[in-house]
């Protein structure tokens, strides 16, 4: 019986959703075993137009050339999925969105007409069907495996979609923004990453992106409350997940 | 004499981090045009970090680099501190030391590994290699693994930590974390010692090249965070002198921000730090050196995968020393208090320097960054050194043995595309053609894949036609007709073209090259890449390229095309048509 076959591929991104791979360690040549890896530019294997059945995607939509790759991924794949905050909302990139590209092109290099830099850092489900995403910056372990395995069952994983706050109480963290007035992104983020900012005592700045209904609105008044100006608050939502529709929302009502 | 003209084009450099490409063009078995491409789009962290406040830079910048997160924090929290005017403590000055030698860990071992060692021992993948080096890769990643588990101790996860402020760490680990680690960290040194021995037993190429190296250097200790930065060429200044010394440029149509030195490549790297810091190793680091075969300072870039399993060692005879010595603190972080000001942050990256630079305006927002990583400063060497070394190989050596030695020479830098902040995508139409047999038609399904010849039986146009009779004839494709595999004559492109193709998913369109426009006997191009600029193929009235940017224009175009062209009918042309399937 042949494997099933896996390609990992890479769009605007910093690699690191490509480590929860990578650090696997051990898992990582089990992982092997189960499937056949066919593209994982970083990790040697190259065949970007195999047809494979579940191909994971790194990074977001920033150049002219991305959308036609993208296509051909989809065409070429059974189950795609995204991977990490880039390819799920735009990323941290998605900041560019807001501002005026062309300057900031200028701003950086002599030579602006060779750059190939579309306006907008967008995600990839704004321009094919996505089946499935996986939120975080970056993604973890557990959630690839996870989600790896359950494809391989011919099932999607259930969607952890939680605000971090359950999970930190839970771990019964003492809360960050009750005792410190810390302005603490945990009630409006999504759980998986395992509640790690309140655990060492900072406040979470939402690289999981939004969670199901998120009350943004409440979140960002009690931020007022502690002080925080309107840019600052905006800037809290506007951040690793600005391209997302709630964080985005919320944002941009307060910045000035 | 007669011109030949070799064209490589490695479209995606596999196991480099981030995606590059390199062109390089032979004439008369000179090297003409050597380009290393990068494919990361610009990111423009500088950009966004503007206007943003001081305690958000910390966890913006780890998101440049997935595999460096710890380097950009580092860098950028020292330079912000020095604006402030903060005095780091003893406890956390040592504690960032730990934190870095948790990434070297993971950088190197993640190098060495995963992406350099199968290259010398002809493996195309960690996972390949592991079949008949399982104890060798087994070894890496149980060094790996405690590099990601030094980072976590402070960051609370591996890749963009988030433990780490302007000031210090948001919390100082309990002796029950550190513990255990300690244990784990004492018996690597064995595993580490172990690793040095086996790449100095690899018998690496002998490549001696005249380079300066640069890195930080400091009176009490090996660099992470802290020192001038020197050369072996006479250079010691303060960080923040850095540019007065060295420019970042962007080159006409090249492809990045290049950093040079006084005018001059340089290198940055675990082989430039060894070669200008080697004295300030441990002593039980430097009793190992002494054993080996190979030796430091060495001018030898492949040197620099011995460098990087010493400093692995080195991380790990430094951080026992760290830990062995460990009490938390109720201290983890300084207290800080804005002022305005220009602030210089030099760290040593598992890559080499990476310096930062940051204006901060008085209410602690930045209104400039400026950050040069260590891969912009490295790619003018990596040019350099390509150009040498394979002068060095053999410019009249087989193809894929160039290409081969190449991806050796590029992965020695252990370049980390997207950690180059400045890595632009340069726009890909080099005349509309350019050498590249990467297409396949391997996974498709035959039924819906179709080769179509465009030609006619008149003389000098007869050439697709030709190359379909001969393909016929192969054993390989008389068996895939069986399995359902179309091979078609076609007369003429336009809207013919469409209605030959609409049927199938797959398409390979073969036409005839038109000699006066390209000096290569055999191209083979994606769709995509011809439709810009179109008219470098065949004669036809209606060229194929306007055909494609028609049926394109109509949403028509199949999963997958591609095009050939050809100049001659040759049996290495019919191989290479062949080996597509």
């Amino acid at each position: 019986m042949t494997k099933p076959t896996l390609a990992v591929h890479k769009f605007s991104s910093c690699d690191g959703c490509q480590l929860a791979l990578l650090n696997l360690g051990e898992p990582l040549l089990e992982l092997t075993g189960l499937i056949d890896i066919l593209h994982f530019a970083e990790a040697g294997p190259l065949d970007e137009s195999a047809q494979v059945d579940i191909a994971l995607i790194e990074g977001s939509v920033s150049t002219s050339h991305d959308i036609d790759r993208l296509n051909r991924i989809r065409n070429n794949s059974t189950y795609l999925v995204t991977i990490g905050a880039c390819a799920t909302s735009g990323g941290i990139q998605a900041l560019r969105n807001m501002a005026n590209t062309d300057e900031w092109i200028a701003d950086i290099y002599a030579n602006p007409s060779v750059i190939d830099s579309l306006d907008n850092s967008t995600p990839i489900k704004q321009h094919v069907n996505v089946d499935l995403e996986l939120w975080g910056c970056p993604i973890t372990q557990h959630q690839i495996l996870t989600a790896v395995r359950s494809l391989l069952f011919g099932v999607l994983p259930v969607d952890e979609h939680d605000k971090v706050c359950m999970e930190c109480k839970r771990q019964q963290h003492v809360c960050v923004m009750v005792t410190k007035s810390e302005p603490c992104m945990g009630p409006v983020t999504r759980t998986g990453c395992g509640a790690l900012c309140p655990a060492i005592g900072r406040d979470c700045y939402g690289c999981f992106g939004p969670s199901e209904n998120p009350n943004t609105h409440a979140l960002a008044n009690r931020l007022q409350g502690f002080g925080l100006t309107n840019n600052e608050i905006a800037r809290r939502f506007l951040f690793i997940n600005s391209g997302s529709e709630q964080f985005h929302q919320e944002g941009s009502r307060w910045k000035t | 004499m007669p011109t030949e003209t070799i064209k490589i084009n490695v479209p995606v450099l596999a196991r480099v981090e981030g995606e590059g490409a390199l062109d390089l063009t032979i004439e008369n078995n000179q090297i003409t045009d050597l380009k290393l491409r990068i494919y990361e789009p610009p990111r423009y962290f500088e950009k966004f970090l503007e206007g943003r406040n001081y305690y958000d830079v910390p966890d913006t910048v780890a998101r440049i680099c997935g595999i460096c997160p710890v380097a950009y924090q580092m860098s950028a929290t020292h330079a912000l501190e020095s604006i402030f005017g903060v005095e780091i403590s003893p406890w956390l000055h040592a504690m960032r030391r730990l934190f870095y030698c948790g990434e070297w860990l993971q950088s190197h071992s993640l190098h060495i590994h995963l992406l350099a060692a199968p290259d010398f021992l002809g493996f195309n993948s960690v996972i390949e290699m592991s079949a008949k080096y399982g104890d060798e890769v087994r070894r890496g990643l149980k060094l790996q693994a405690i590099g990601n588990d030094l980072v976590t101790l402070f960051g609370a996860r591996s890749v963009h930590p988030v433990g780490v402020k302007v000031g210090g760490f948001s919390h100082a680990p309990s002796l029950e974390e550190t513990s255990p680690l300690l244990q784990r960290v004492t018996d690597a040194k064995q595993d580490a010692v172990d690793l040095i021995h086996w790449l100095d037993s690899l018998g690496l190429p002998d490549d001696k090249q005249d380079f300066v190296s640069v890195a930080l250097q400091h009176d009490d200790e090996y660099p992470f965070n802290e020192g001038r930065l020197v050369s072996d060429n006479g250079l010691d200044i303060p960080i923040s002198d850095f540019e007065n010394h060295f420019k970042e440029m962007h080159v006409e149509q090249s492809t990045a921000l290049h950093c040079l030195l006084d005018g001059k490549p340089y290198l940055v790297g675990p082989l430039a730090r060894i070669n200008l810091n080697a004295a300030q190793l441990p002593t039980e680091v430097r009793q190992v050196m002494r054993g080996l075969k190979t030796q430091f300072p060495s001018n030898n870039m492949f040197h620099s995968i011995i460098a990087r399993a010493i400093e692995i060692y080195f991380a790990l005879v430094e951080a026992e020393r760290l830990l062995s010595n460990y009490e938390p603190t109720d201290q983890p972080c300084m207290d800080v208090t804005i002022k305005a000001g220009t602030g210089y942050g030099c760290t040593e990256a598992p890559r080499g320097i990476l310096w930062h630079r940051y204006d901060v305006d008085a209410d602690g927002c930045i209104s400039k960054a400026v950050i040069v990583p260590p891969t912009s400063q490295n790619q003018p060497r990596i040019e350099q050194d390509l150009k040498d070394s394979l002068i060095h190989f053999g410019l009249d050596q087989p193809k894929a043995d160039l290409q081969l030695h190449a991806e050796k020479v590029i992965r020695n830098y252990d370049p980390c595309i997207s950690c180059a902040t400045h890595f632009l995508d340069l726009k890909l139409v080099r005349d509309g053609i350019s050498e590249n047999t990467s297409t396949t038609f391997s996974h498709a399904d035959l039924s819906a894949t179709a080769i179509i010849g465009i030609g006619s039986p008149n003389s000098g146009d007869e050439l697709g036609w030709q190359m379909i009779d001969r393909l016929s004839e192969k054993e390989k494709f008389v068996q895939h007709k069986q399995q359902g595999l179309t091979l078609l004559k076609l007369d003429r492109p336009g809207i013919a073209l469409g209605e030959a193709i609409s049927p199938y998913e797959h398409v390979l369109i073969i036409d005839a090259l038109k000699p006066e426009e390209t000096s290569q006997p055999f191209v083979c191009i994606h769709a995509e890449q011809l439709t810009p600029a179109p008219g470098n193929l065949s004669s036809h009235a209606t060229g194929v390229p306007e055909s494609i940017a028609l049926l394109a224009s109509l949403d028509q175009l199949p999963a997958q095309l591609a095009v050939i062209g050809i100049a001659d009918c040759k049996d290495e042309f019919i191989e290479k048509i062949t080996s597509l399937f």
